[in-house]
């Protein structure tokens, strides 16, 4: 298109045709102020996306909390199974291996052991899953209103953190409760902050997911491979001493962040011992070089999510 | 460069030679002999279609004032519902750029609201989509029910609702935003007289306010009725961009004819109108890096 005279009058020029049956058209030119408009779309700066990540946090929110409720309101119980399900997910447990099986594979308390692998561990893999559905499951809403898209993995994660908080009572209730009861020592303090590692651990992943999920949804296969396997190298359901001897394979699975997740807890609630300054350091590297990662790797993608 | 002449205020919304495309499945048989034998097999063994590019929009360019009502009408199909997503910049173009006054907002009527909720839930969780704080979108609460005028339902939940109930929900949250841009897609068809009637009021009284709105309808009428000025897209492009009795006539008539069988004459109608039709063409100034020192002056 030619238009050589700037100006707001409309003028009138020949363009050679677009196809076959269209003939020139005249052409109307319209000056437009661009100190007046903003583009609509188009990537904030990282610390400014933060800040609209920020703002939306109502949102967050009540989108988190209206999917917690709603996952269970076709129920005559409704949320009282958010609680019932890990107490039965327990009692399971209990039945099992301390009443029936005694087993105890050479593991002091390893009822509590097994207890504390599963619901961490599924805490964290839940995150990961519905993380990285939820720009796939949030097309909708993407669609239709105009918000950081971070905004999504965040929600799908403080939903997963909503759910967790009766799973951890039932945890500490059936670990305080359930014989050999383990006395209380100043180490459950450091709970709590072995917890927030592993929830910025779960945002990061999740942030991760989001959008490569979005990209290549095949992927949601491979994630749910990737969970077993990262299930059955964090000793969950054993203790990792008696199955490997290999120097270098020990020293794999001792970086493996949601192993030290698990040893801390474990450690801190039943065994009374101090967690090593090395398995602290090991994990928090782990969580804010994921979290990093994750929050760079999405934001890079934000124009992307609209047409997925 | 000396910038052009200052120009006519009010430009709202400036739609810069947009192109999208899509890549889609196609069971076509046609698509199906084109691909490479290796890629057949390949696609037959996998159980997936072979994929096929899809113009939505070919070099859309139109600019929109203050009070203008614009409606795009159009076939299936014709990118008219592709053109709002890219004016509320939820989708990113293949090329060209959308310029606004304020953030448009998109009224679709598969906005997506939770079924589960109620009514309530979802006029709060709109709001709080939108950005607004708590605290606003609790003033703005009694007078979205107002608008949507869908009485004690507002408490069910809204997987209960008729498709026009829900529609009206929507159009009432989106309004509530109280943009300055709004784009409505097929909202208005949905409702019955009295809803028409208070969403039409409404929609003037954000023009009267310097905004401006766009209504995607397959319904020429009601954008003959409530709008001052149509757009026609027709396969990605534009045909005819006018006063909104003109266009939405000639679009009816030719669509009539379509409808009717009379494919030869229908495409005369559609030769017709589109050199009737003139294109526009946005300059916009000054250019990117023109303005860089004045915007770090401020």
């Amino acid at each position: 298109m030619s238009a050589p005279a700037p100006g707001n009058q409309p003028i009138e020029v020949f363009q050679p045709p677009l196809l076959a049956r269209e003939r020139a058209r005249p052409v109307r030119v319209e000056s437009v102020d661009r100190t007046l408009l903003q583009p609509v779309s188009g990537r904030p700066p990282l610390s400014d996306y933060l800040g609209h990540v920020w703002q939306r946090r109502h949102f967050i929110w009540a989108d988190a909390r209206a999917h917690v409720l709603g996952g269970t309101s076709g129920n005559l119980l409704g949320t009282a199974w958010l609680v019932i399900n890990p107490v039965l997910d327990g009692a399971v447990y209990y039945v099992i291996f301390a009443l029936l099986l005694r087993a105890n594979r050479g593991i002091d308390n390893f009822l509590g052991y097994l207890i504390i692998g599963v619901f961490l561990f599924q805490f964290t893999t839940q995150c990961l899953t519905q993380g990285a559905r939820s720009v796939v499951a949030g097309r909708q809403l993407i669609r239709s209103f105009a918000f950081p898209r971070a905004a999504l993995p965040v929600a799908a994660v403080v939903r997963q953190t909503i759910s967790f908080v009766p799973v951890l009572l039932v945890m500490v209730t059936l670990i305080a409760a359930i014989p050999p009861v383990e006395p209380v020592t100043w180490r459950w303090v450091l709970v709590p902050g072995a917890l927030a590692l592993q929830m910025m651990l779960n945002l990061g992943l999740a942030l991760l997911a989001a959008r490569a999920v979005s990209a290549f949804p095949d992927l949601t296969h491979l994630i749910s491979v990737f969970t077993r396997f990262w299930l059955y190298g964090s000793a969950v359901f054993f203790s990792y001493e008696r199955f490997i001897d290999h120097p270098v394979l020990l020293e794999v699975v001792q970086l493996n962040p949601m192993f030290i997740v698990l040893d801390i807890t474990r450690d801190s609630l039943l065994y009374g011992v101090t967690p090593s300054a090395q398995s602290w350091r090991v994990l928090a590297a782990w969580s804010v070089a994921l979290l990093v990662a994750g929050t760079v790797y999405f934001w890079r993608g934000e124009e992307s999510y609209g047409s997925a | 460069m000396a910038p052009p002449n200052a120009p006519r205020s009010g430009i709202q919304v400036a739609v810069d030679d947009i192109h999208v495309r899509y890549r889609t499945p196609s069971s076509d048989s046609e698509v199906r002999r084109t691909a490479s034998r290796p890629a057949r097999v390949l696609n037959r063994l996998l159980g997936r279609e072979p994929t096929v590019v899809v113009r939505a929009l070919a070099g859309i360019s139109l600019v929109a004032r203050a009070g203008e009502a614009i409606g795009i009408v159009g076939l299936n199909g014709s990118g008219k519902s592709t053109l709002l997503r890219i004016i509320a910049g939820l989708e990113k173009p293949l090329r060209g750029q959308v310029l606004a006054a304020t953030r448009p907002v998109l009224l679709g009527v598969n906005a997506a609201l939770l079924p589960e909720l109620t009514g309530q839930q979802n006029v709060r969780l709109g709001c709080l989509a939108m950005g607004m704080n708590p605290t606003q979108a609790a003033d703005a609460y009694r007078d979205i029910v107002e608008l949507a005028g869908i009485g004690t339902a507002i408490h069910h939940p809204m997987k209960t609702y008729s498709s026009g109930m829900s529609a009206r929900l929507k159009f009432a949250i989106a309004a509530a935003a109280n943009p300055r841009i709004l784009l409505i897609d097929e909202a208005l068809a949905t409702g019955d007289a009295a809803f028409r009637e208070r969403s039409e009021e409404r929609m003037t009284a954000l023009r009267a306010d310097a905004g401006c709105v766009f209504l995607v309808s397959h319904a020429a009428k009601s954008v003959e009725e409530t709008c001052t000025r149509a757009v026609w897209l027709h396969k990605g492009r534009l045909v005819m961009d006018g006063d909104a009795y003109t266009v939405a006539q000639k679009y009816r008539w030719w669509a009539w004819n379509l409808a009717k069988g009379e494919e030869q004459k229908a495409s005369g109608l559609l030769d017709d109108a589109f050199r009737q039709g003139f294109d526009t063409a946005v300059r916009v100034f000054p250019t990117p890096d023109a303005i860089v020192v004045p915007r770090h002056a401020r």
